[in-house]
């Protein structure tokens, strides 16, 4: 059976005694003399509240002003230093392909005054003749009065076939001029 | 209204606003002054119960109302002072103690020989008595930090149980478990010390 000498987590009653006894001795201590004087010279050495802006800021006009004021100066001061600092950039968008002049290759690069040499063949190609079809008598018969009248005026000779006569019969556009449409 | 109008108006509440800050300055002065008066005893106790120098317990009691005083703006809020104040000494010193670790054991049995009350005492058993002393702080060194800093404020009569839980920032459960702890493994170390003399 353990006794409370034996067990160490047991706290021994003069042990605990001790120790009380011994920080209450220390925590009971006297403060030193005018101790409380030099805390507050202390105090009064040190500066007062230091104000970053000293200025009157109750009234909401004022302080709307002054905050208005204050970013205008920022955002002003900024821009100037970003447009000062920073490069002109590209316009943004898609470029559109300008017609090239006269000499010029499209992109805007120039030829160099270099001129295009066509392949040249690698041995003599024989051309096929072309098939020409005979002449027929059809195909000889000219479809209008005119040139036939020419060319019999010119030969001398009848033609062979007789020249186109308006029917007897005229139709509604021939009947209005009747006399134009005489030979 | 008009805008000037309204700027006047602002500037003449801007003059009452100074009279009112000088006002309220001194008031603040004032009750700072009380404040010292009153606690700076306890404080300088608490103080010297972790750092066992006088010089450096005053020292921590003069940060300690100098932090008070860059915040007196919140003073008003505060619930109980008494144990605000014991909060920020008690923060300050334990910052203390950790960063002069350097300082030579021999020190705290001369400064206790010449603090301790003579109270009739003859030579031979006041140094007698400071060693004891010393030998149960040093003991009391030995213990976790949790536990001593509860220890350590149990003994101070000013501070129930509630108190030391709102200074150290833990329950009063907790508290009372490790004060517990705490006067179990001292009892262990006195009691070790002892059979090896």
């Amino acid at each position: 059976m353990n006794t409370l000498k034996q067990n160490p987590f047991v706290h021994d009653s003069d042990a605990s005694n001790a120790t009380e006894e011994t920080l209450r001795l220390i925590a009971s201590l006297p403060a030193p003399e005018g101790l409380e004087k030099r805390i507050e010279a202390g105090l009064r050495a040190t500066p007062r509240r230091a104000r970053i802006l000293p200025w009157p800021m109750e009234n909401a006009w004022v302080r709307a002003a002054a905050a208005a004021a204050i970013v205008f100066v920022v955002v002003g001061g900024g821009w100037g230093v970003v447009s000062l600092v920073q490069p002109s950039q590209p316009a943004r968008g898609i470029a559109v392909p300008t017609v090239a002049p006269h000499g010029t290759a499209p992109g805007g690069f120039s030829n160099a005054g270099a001129m295009r040499t066509p392949q040249t063949l690698d041995h003599p190609v024989v051309a096929q003749p072309a098939i020409v079809p005979a002449p027929t008598a059809a195909s000889a018969v000219k479809p209008t009065a005119k040139p036939v009248a020419k060319s019999t005026a010119l030969t001398g000779k009848k033609p062979l076939h007789k020249p186109v006569v308006p029917s007897a019969v005229p139709s509604a556009s021939t009947k209005k001029q009747p006399e134009t449409t005489r030979p | 209204m008009s805008a000037g109008e309204a700027v006047f108006s602002g500037w003449m509440k801007i003059a009452d606003k100074t009279v009112c800050d000088e006002a309220c300055q001194h008031a603040e002065e004032e009750a700072l002054s009380a404040l010292v008066s009153q606690y700076s005893g306890t404080l300088y106790r608490v103080a010297y119960s972790v750092l066992r120098n006088s010089a450096d317990a005053e020292d921590a009691v003069q940060e300690a109302f100098m932090r008070v005083l860059r915040h007196r703006d919140t003073l008003s809020e505060v619930r109980d002072q008494r144990v605000w104040l014991i909060r920020i000494v008690w923060n300050i010193v334990l910052d203390r103690k950790r960063r002069s670790k350097t300082r030579p054991e021999t020190d705290d049995v001369t400064e206790l020989a010449r603090v301790l009350p003579a109270g009739g005492l003859s030579a031979e058993q006041r140094a007698a008595a400071a060693e004891h002393h010393a030998h149960v702080l040093a003991c009391v060194e030995q213990l976790p930090a949790k536990e001593r800093e509860v220890l350590m404020l149990s003994a101070f009569e000013e501070l129930n149980s509630v108190e030391i839980a709102s200074v150290v920032g833990i329950t009063e459960s907790s508290v009372r478990s490790r004060l517990f702890r705490a006067r179990n493994l001292m009892a262990g170390l006195l009691n070790h010390a002892r059979s090896l003399r």
